[in-house]
């Protein structure tokens, strides 16, 4: 039987409470045991992995978004695409040809699949980019909207149709694919969270997060996946031990914590991955705990009769 | 010869209050006139007011195939604003008073108008509670905006 690698989705609700800090720290220390890692930033609107692995954006392509073109030699200017527009997307008074409303148009090319004379045209424009590369022995699969664009979810789904391909053509190259998200519980996050094998939501001992972890947590039972929440910062002005007995008695399930440390700041601030075993930071609060959440989902996989190889 | 378009509550006429809402105003007022006088009023009910969206490109499309050239309009959304440009369609200002479309016209025939070509609010603006007739119209913006050739 062929290998499958396990996808692990870092998502957590609410924006700075570590989800990057724990996806390539994960990341790091898959690789350190031996695993052939893909780590996946699905946070497409502030693509920052790539900055706290010290990597750059290399192999750009572009992401393509439809949009149509009506070539007036074929358009017999009936009005069925303007109709038939969901988005009222096509503005067409009698006698005229069609005219495209770029700022409502949702791309959805039925228009396109419609017209009877095929005048309109697949015509297409920049939505973002994606970018791979390998540093520290990972691989990394970056997804970048282009500012002003308001489509995240096209950039998110060119991400998964490369996942896809991945998985399909080389299953055998990854023993760990790790997806980070951006903040929130849309869409975007909705898609990466689906095609997890389990969720790890990262929050911190804040109202704010334990309302958007609530919020994620939902998201992720109605897609029915099996999830852990991290608390980061968690000696946050001494609200760990109330934080974390609010959260099992509302039968949250927890992976760990990891402490405020001064040293995940200082690694933060210098752009050092905390897990990297090269770098002085493998005596502070932080490593340590790092290292106990990992133990803990090692044991969760194996719980979940998910076999890590490598 | 020039039909103008007034958007209106109720049925319309020119007897009927000018409506600030445009994309989701009850209907439109279509007035021809010719040499300075008014020579037909025809009124068409609004189907885009209940729109779940694009309620300003809708109406923005009635009022073109009405043969509209020139409309007087309270609040316009960016949708709207784009559209109507698209189809060429001179946009002017209502005065920020309760009016009736007779008023508007005799004021528009006077050339005291004046003339808009970009949005004065913001999408979704008419869609919220509270938008009634008794709420004043127009802020003035887009004045002396320039021409709308540029478009």
């Amino acid at each position: 039987m062929p290998k499958k690698a396990i996808i692990i989705c870092v998502t957590g609700g609410k924006g700075g409470t570590g989800k990057t800090f724990v996806a390539v720290n994960l990341a790091i220390m898959f690789k350190n045991n031996g695993n052939d890692v893909l780590l996946i930033d699905g946070d497409v609107e502030n693509p920052n992995t790539y900055l706290l692995m010290g990597a750059q954006l290399e192999n750009k392509k572009e992401v393509p978004y439809f949009i149509p073109k009506i070539v007036e030699e074929k358009c017999t200017k009936c009005g069925l695409c303007a109709q038939n527009c969901v988005a009222h997307a096509l503005l067409h008074i009698e006698n005229s040809f069609p005219i495209p409303m770029l700022t409502v148009c949702t791309g959805c090319k039925l228009c396109y699949k419609i017209c009877p004379e095929e005048a309109i045209e697949a015509d297409s424009k920049v939505m973002g980019w994606i970018y791979k590369t390998k540093i520290k022995n990972i691989s990394l699969l970056i997804g970048e909207l282009k500012p002003s664009e308001a489509r995240s979810a096209t950039i998110v789904e060119a991400l998964m149709e490369d996942l896809d391909e991945i998985i399909r053509n080389e299953p055998e190259k990854f023993d760990i694919i790790i997806l980070d998200t951006a903040p929130g519980a849309h869409c975007d996050v909705e898609l990466l969270i689906s095609k997890a094998d389990i969720v790890i939501p990262v929050t911190e001992p804040t109202k704010f997060g334990k309302i958007d972890l609530t919020r994620i947590i939902e998201l992720i039972d109605l897609i029915k996946k099996d999830y852990r929440t991290i608390v980061n910062r968690s000696s946050l002005l001494g609200f760990r031990d109330e934080f974390l007995k609010n959260l099992k008695e509302n039968n949250i399930h927890i992976l760990g914590d990891i402490p405020f440390d001064e040293d995940i700041v200082s690694s933060y601030c210098q752009g050092l991955p905390l897990m990297d075993q090269s770098n002085k930071f493998k005596h502070s609060k932080g490593y340590k705990a790092f290292k106990i959440i990992f133990k803990e989902l090692d044991n969760w996989l194996i719980s979940k009769q998910i076999e890590i190889t490598g | 010869m020039v039909i103008l378009a007034v958007p209106t509550f109720g049925n319309g006429g020119l007897n009927e209050l000018l409506n600030p809402r445009f994309g989701r105003c009850d209907s439109f007022t279509f007035i021809t006139i010719e040499k300075g006088n008014i020579k037909e009023v025809r009124t068409v009910s609004n189907s885009a007011s209940g729109a779940m969206g694009g309620a300003g490109i809708q109406a923005a499309q009635i009022v073109g195939n009405n043969g509209a050239k020139e409309l007087i309009a309270g609040f316009l959304g960016p949708n709207a604003a784009q559209s109507l440009n698209a189809l060429n369609i001179k946009i002017y200002q209502a005065p920020n008073q309760q009016m009736t479309v007779k008023q508007c016209i005799e004021l528009y025939l006077q050339g005291k108008l004046l003339e808009m070509n970009s949005a004065n609010v913001g999408a979704h603006y008419g869609m919220g509670p509270g938008m009634g007739g008794g709420r004043g119209m127009g802020r003035g913006a887009g004045r002396g905006m320039g021409r709308r050739d540029q478009f």
